[in-house]
């Protein structure tokens, strides 16, 4: 089921422009790129957009920073965050400092399972209402899963208190598709269009109303044409492909059309399953221009096919 | 640029090392590489066997075989029949292949969630001690959860694997994780977790506490998550205690491993700037962690594609195609030359492919093209 062009364009605008926007995929689909360039292309309409990354080793913990007149970056820290949230329940400072001192109770914070996803989603969770728009470069598939799991085993667990209120009240917030918006990020590799298919499965079983949309980022450019256009069904795998004896390509130019044809019968996978999706196409590195450039070209084009 | 040796680096990896231990994050063709190095090793008569923990079981996938699973599947007679067929068709023995396999192969993908609760009761006391901790919702949820227990587990496996000599090598191709260095910390936060000083306190009767500060700690604790999660928190912390000891001396042994000479740490990674900084980090932390680097190794390098004369002059549409790959060349230059002035090891540089992985055949050619200089002479 292809939608055409202009309807599926309108349907990621409209899942891009919600509050909440959690954007899923394995390690090396461009996540982060790719949430970088909707946070900037949102704070450029003038709304008030942050991007939140988590736990990123590179930067420095719980730092929040002004990218822009309508942007901020937050690098979540579970720490912090956690912090911050105890101290919110228990109202007191001191007993706040008597329990997050507590030895034990540090132990318990990191060992218990689900403790520290809940917490660094609470925190997002919790800014959503500061801000226009909270775009979050989720962590890769199974930890970013373990996230949102981690929300049900808290409210299991903890049968009732507090903590179990605020974890179903997040849930409520991940399954309203007023509220949050779910992109889910492949490359045109089998692999990863496979495992997100599993990702999806997840999504729609604990967030059936509010199911995701669909980019795949880093699609070559066409060098031949193989089916009059990559929108078609190549369900059967091209004889280009299946005739190939060795794996390794031969030429640039082989390279170049074997990837067409590759890419093309990968996306199958998806269409399969009756999945829409929008393309991103691969950006030609720069060695010498910095990561923001990257940014700014996969921005607009976004912006160019009516993303956002 | 071809290499001066014509030997590849990797080849003096697999004959010193027992162990070799492929680390990289997700996305770099880690499980590709591990099974291709396992049959290059079978090739050179070692007996290898290659372990992957993978909830998506891409080892399987690749190695066209659905039926992996915890007990070692032999695939040696596979090998053996793309071996005969690649002699075939490569009647200048370009490659020097053997006639026949001297080694051999073995796949296991275990299942981390059983080995978890095998453990635990390889570990407990009793069959009643084990029992009350499996049962326990805290441990449920810990077992699959908790990060640091499918890599911790997967050292486990290695570690029985090592002791049975039933191999000459054991590849372990470590889970994806956030960040390749989780898996090295993953025997440290598990021992954080049997943090026996603490644990300690869980289990002395709520009338025993002494300290205030505790009291009032676990109080605020109950208001917070109500009190049928502390009971099953005090179970779950008297089961621990029951293994604590047990598994000090586990975890000792695992560590030891790790260290030894025996073992070798391999870096699959691609060739940008990103995954550059992430090498240097973990060659860093490896270091700190007295644990041994053997080198790098480039998945899907693109410097063996040439232009095709034939072609003739191309049409506008291969513009930004040809743009694209004379970038990301130029990129790979650049980041493979920044590794060796800085003398770190290149053990191979594996090829982008033109398709996906999806037999033993495919796997044999990469196996064999792990030397750039020899594979790709056209």
């Amino acid at each position: 089921m292809n939608l055409p062009k202009t309807s599926l364009s309108k349907k990621i605008a409209t899942t891009l422009h919600r509050n909440l926007i959690f954007i899923h995929g394995k390690g090396g689909v461009g996540k982060t790129s790719i949430s970088q360039a909707i946070a900037l292309g949102l704070a450029e309409q003038g709304k008030k957009t942050l991007w939140v990354t988590i736990e990123d080793p590179t930067r420095p913990p719980g730092e929040l920073l002004a990218q822009g007149p309508c942007l901020w970056h937050l690098n979540c820290s579970f720490k912090l965050a956690f912090e911050e949230y105890v101290g919110l329940k228990i109202g007191l400072p001191r007993l706040t400092q008597i329990f997050i001192q507590n030895k034990l109770m540090q132990y318990l914070a990191k060992a218990a399972p689900g403790v520290h996803e809940i917490v660094l989603l609470g925190k997002i969770w919790y800014e959503r209402s500061h801000y226009d728009h909270v775009i979050v470069d989720m962590p890769s598939t199974g930890y970013g899963l373990a996230m949102f799991q981690s929300t049900e085993n808290i409210s299991n667990l903890f049968g009732a208190g507090p903590l179990h209120r605020d974890a179903e009240a997040m849930l409520k917030t991940l399954r309203s598709p007023e509220e949050t918006g779910h992109v889910v990020v492949s490359l045109p590799e089998e692999m990863p269009l496979r495992e997100s298919l599993e990702l999806n499965d997840f999504l729609v079983r604990n967030f059936k109303q509010n199911p995701a949309t669909f980019l795949v980022n880093r699609v070559f450019p066409t060098v031949t044409d193989p089916t009059g256009s990559q929108f078609e069904e190549p369900l059967e795998m091209p004889r280009e492909l299946s005739d190939r004896v060795n794996p390794l390509a031969t030429s640039i130019e082989d390279y170049a059309r074997m990837r067409t044809w590759l890419e093309s019968f990968n996306l199958r996978i998806w269409k399969e399953a009756g999945i829409s999706f929008g393309i991103t196409r691969q950006i030609p590195p720069d060695f010498n221009q910095r990561e923001s450039n990257l940014v700014r070209l996969l921005c607009e084009q976004l912006t160019s096919e009516a993303y956002l | 640029m071809k290499p001066l040796h014509p030997k590849p680096l990797i080849d003096q990896v697999l004959k010193n090392k027992r162990v070799i231990i492929t680390c990289g994050t997700g996305g770099v063709g880690k499980t590709t590489l591990s099974a291709a190095l396992g049959i290059r090793a079978a090739l050179q008569g070692k007996r290898t066997v290659v372990v992957t923990i993978d909830p998506a079981k891409r080892l399987a996938t690749s190695l066209g075989l659905t039926q992996l699973g915890d007990q070692p599947t032999d695939l040696t007679p596979q090998i053996q029949a793309t071996l005969e067929k690649v002699r075939l068709n490569d009647s200048n023995q370009l490659h020097h292949l053997p006639q026949k396999i001297t080694g051999s192969l073995a796949a296991i993908v275990p299942d981390t969630r059983k080995t978890f609760e095998n453990f635990v009761r390889e570990l407990a006391p009793s069959e009643t001690a084990a029992e009350k901790v499996i049962k326990n919702p805290i441990f449920q949820v810990f077992a699959k959860e908790f990060s640091g227990t499918n890599e911790y587990m997967a050292l486990e496996r290695l570690h029985s694997l090592y002791i049975q000599d039933q191999y000459d090598l054991i590849i372990l191709d470590t889970p994806p994780t956030r960040n390749t260095l989780a898996f090295l910390e993953a025997p440290r936060l598990l021992a954080q977790f049997f943090d026996e000083k603490l644990i300690r306190w869980l289990v002395l009767p709520a009338n025993k506490l002494v300290a205030t500060g505790m009291k009032k700690a676990f109080s605020i604790l109950e208001g917070l998550t109500g009190a049928n999660f502390m009971t099953h928190l005090f179970e779950f912390a008297s089961g621990l205690f029951s293994v604590q000891e047990n598994f000090t001396v586990h975890l000792k042994r695992i560590t030891e491993l790790m260290e030894s000479p025996q073992a070798g740490f391999l870096m699959v990674t691609a060739p940008t700037p990103t995954h550059e900084k992430e090498v240097n980090h973990f060659i860093d932390t490896l270091k700190s962690h007295e644990l041994h680097f053997e080198g790098l190794i480039f998945n899907r390098t693109l410097a063996y594609l040439k232009r095709n004369p034939a072609e003739g002059t191309p049409s506008a549409e291969w513009t930004a195609a040809y743009a694209l790959i004379d970038a990301l060349q130029k990129r790979e230059r650049q980041v493979i030359h920044n590794f060796t002035e800085k003398q770190i090891p290149i053990c191979a540089q594996l090829p982008e492919l033109a398709r996906d992985i999806h037999s033993i055949d495919d796997l044999f050619q990469i196996s064999l093209s792990f030397d750039p200089s020899t594979s790709h002479s056209v």
